[in-house]
């Protein structure tokens, strides 16, 4: 699949169109004070142990990646013997052409979808459309947004950005409903017009939460029954798994498990835990008769092997970095121009497609660390975006997709050069002070005219620049000025 | 016993007062302060950027300046921040990390110093009046001085702290991010402002320079009458020092 090559302008004409979107705006900061809340109280009232349950799942997740190899062998081996067919997918279009060549084999001319981030990240909608192939969404999420050619905004909830009038509307346009904005109006407006969908399909297609090598089973985590439904009402379940969702144990699922669900909405558990073990057996009444898992590479592999940014690979989907992200909830993820947005997109999305295809990207944070605070896995997100930033100007390990192509911001290397002569040699910094106090009342009046300055005095007042403190100290009594 | 005292950069250009003033306290709580006339910046202007070889040689710079086994007392919660946990990343796997990790443990911000280490006592003669606090994101999460700072404002009798609805939320400050993005910090801002509006407070009192001239800059463009003060102005002109 071609990967799009995004500008620094580009990002800031997103950006700025997002920013003066005033419903949008409103829309995501409701949404996310929401999501914040729901968590902060139930983590306050139900996980005395809160900070020991995540030590827990990053010890689990980092133990698992330190032996992907023969985790990955032993869950293909233990899911074959029961019934499943394994497949390996290097990159996008592989994945995308096992999904068409089954397809194909099945006659099968369109797919049911449940909620998959994989699916999004090798644009396999797009890829059918190409062929003539449809699928359909039925999270009710990714159904809004399908329904406007839109993809999603958010990781956990993908049409977050819309509210439930703006939703209502959507639905009556491209569904002919009646107008409405209830919540379970809307939700009985999807389930009708979804049941039909569900009555004669042949394939379903979903995502997959963990994969349990020691079992070989998979296990999905959803809260519509969706996807139960399109991964049990259909005859053959394709599951699509990026490589770093394989752990060892059920023991260790259930620990990301109870990490997972109250991260991502603030509620302690889902409505929904789909487990699926199998194909149908003999005798049983329901369940595919074929089951298929794609395991998706598309890079990670490259990932694994940096000794630092391995560590992005913990990540269990949660969302809840976004939630917490005060970028996030001012420009959505749109904005991000990749397929994962928000603090966990800068980390990995430069990783998956390409440092050169989305950098831009990396400086859509202010490092406040936030998301390494509230990551369920301990992910250090700010950190590793402040060692991407590295990586774009040429000063890290040189590992990540695309670090060669990145070009270099020759004006910022030499302003970091000069800052670094002068902070490195007391006379010349002493010049800097002296110029800042003799230069301070002219940018005063000209910083509309200076580059950096006037970016600052767009919005804020001309600071007030003193400059005098050494003259200070020295009046000082008692002070040992050396 | 004797500190050095380690302006910052943001110290020297725009709050020499706040130095001074954090100069003050450290002897009124009965310390001596040593300040190196060649000091500069701890380097977080680049290190956040990325340029992680610049910022080495800034790091190694200040090791060599504050070689005395003195504590480093710094009125800045993210350069303390710095200086305490991110020196040490940024020599991982280096030579001189143990050097660092050494020098990294003399570190401290000027009122994490005081509570941990002096019984100062802050007896306040002003007049009634209600504040509200914003903590810096580096002080908070990377420093972890918060608790401290605001125990010493805590012990001021007539001074009532309103505490912010989002306090924990970034200003949009982020040194550089500032003025990379210059449209987005704004929005973080503004919500930062409406938040400080809505406590009803006389004075919004912050313990790091970036964050303040943001706030304050801003609140001044929108020409709002809510003062903004240095923490360690504010304890001084409380406690009658400054």
């Amino acid at each position: 699949m071609k990967t799009f090559y995004h500008s620094t302008q580009e990002y800031q004409e997103i950006i700025q169109e997002k920013l003066t979107n005033k419903q949008l705006r409103e829309n995501l900061k409701t949404a996310m004070d929401t999501l914040k809340n729901n968590r902060k109280n139930l983590i306050n009232a139900r996980y005395t142990k809160w900070s020991d349950l995540r030590e827990e799942g990053r010890r689990v997740k980092l133990k698992a990646l330190t032996h992907l190899d023969a985790l990955l062998r032993r869950f293909e081996e233990n899911a074959t013997k029961n019934g499943i067919k394994v497949h390996w997918a290097s990159d996008a279009k592989e994945a995308n052409e096992i999904i068409y060549n089954l397809m194909q084999e099945k006659k099968v001319t369109s797919i049911l979808k449940g909620k998959s981030m994989a699916s999004e990240e090798i644009h396999l909608n797009a890829f059918l459309k190409q062929k003539g192939l449809d699928a359909i969404e039925t999270d009710l999420g990714e159904l809004i947004i399908q329904l406007i050619d839109e993809t999603p905004v958010h990781i956990v909830v993908p049409a977050v950005h819309k509210n439930r009038y703006e939703i209502g509307e959507i639905f009556q346009e491209k569904l002919g409903a009646s107008l409405e904005s209830q919540p379970e109006k809307l939700n009985e407006i999807a389930r009708k017009h979804l049941r039909k969908e569900f009555k004669t399909f042949k394939m379903g297609l979903t995502g997959a939460n963990f994969a349990i090598a020691d079992e070989g089973a998979i296990w999905l985590v959803e809260n519509e029954g969706n996807g139960r439904m399109t991964s049990t009402a259909c005859d053959i379940h394709v599951a699509i798994c990026g490589i770093e969702k394989v752990v060892e144990s059920f023991e260790d699922a259930s620990i990301l498990g109870t990490l997972l669900v109250p991260s991502a909405t603030g509620a302690p558990i889902t409505c929904y835990n789909n487990i699926i073990t199998s194909p149908r057996k003999e005798g049983e009444k329901d369940g595919p008769r074929e089951v298929h898992v794609i395991l998706l590479d598309n890079n990670r592999s490259n990932m694994l092997n940096d000794r630092n940014f391995f560590k992005s690979l913990s990540c269990i989907r949660c969302g809840t970095c976004l939630n917490h992200c005060p970028v996030y909830d001012k420009i959505g993820g749109h904005a991000y121009l990749s397929t994962y947005p928000g603090p966990i997109g800068e980390v990995i999305s430069p990783q998956l497609f390409g440092l050169n295809n989305c950098a831009p990207m990396l400086d859509l944070c202010s490092l406040c660390g936030r998301c390494s605070e509230v990551c369920p896995v301990k992910i250090p997100l700010a950190e590793l975006i402040r060692d991407l930033r590295s990586e774009k100007v040429g000063q890290g390990y040189g590992k990540v997709l695309g670090y060669k192509k990145e070009v270099k911001n020759s004006i910022e290397q030499f302003l970091m050069s000069g800052f670094a002569k002068n902070a490195t040699c007391g006379k010349k910094w002493r010049s800097v002070l002296w110029l800042a106090k003799n230069l301070g009342g002219m940018g005063k009046i000209f910083h509309r005219f200076i580059p950096i300055l006037n970016k600052w005095t767009k919005y804020r007042n001309y600071p007030k620049i003193d400059a005098n403190l050494h003259s200070e100290i020295k009046k000082l009594q008692g002070v040992i000025y050396e | 016993m004797k500190v050095y005292f380690f302006a910052t950069c943001l110290g020297s250009i725009a709050y020499s007062s706040a130095c001074v003033n954090a100069i003050k306290l450290l002897q009124y709580a009965g310390f001596e302060v040593v300040f190196k006339k060649d000091q500069t910046c701890c380097g977080q202007p680049s290190y956040n950027s990325g340029y992680f070889e610049e910022t080495r040689k800034v790091a190694l710079y200040n090791m060599d300046l504050f070689n005395e086994d003195y504590p480093i007392v710094l009125p800045s919660g993210s350069c303390a921040g710095m200086m305490k946990h991110d020196y040490c990343e940024l020599f991982e796997g280096h030579p001189e990390y143990q050097r660092a990790k050494e020098f990294s443990q003399r570190v401290f911000e000027v009122s994490e110093f005081l509570d941990l280490h002096s019984d100062i006592k802050l007896q306040d003669k002003g007049e009634p009046t209600r504040i509200t606090w914003h903590s810096n994101c580096h002080a908070l999460r990377v420093a972890k001085c918060i608790p401290s700072a605001k125990k010493l404002l805590r012990q001021l009798k007539n001074v009532t702290l309103v505490e912010l609805e989002k306090e924990e939320e970034c200003c949009g400050f982020g040194g550089t991010f500032s003025v990379k993005e210059p449209e987005i910090s704004n929005a973080m801002v503004m919500e930062k402002v409406k938040d400080i509006q809505s406590r009803k407070v006389d004075y919004l009192v912050a313990g790091d320079g970036g964050c303040l001239l943001n706030i304050s800059g801003k609140m001044q463009k929108m020409g709002l009458d809510i003062k903004s003060m240095h923490l360690y102005d504010f304890l001084a002109q409380r406690i009658g020092i400054n």
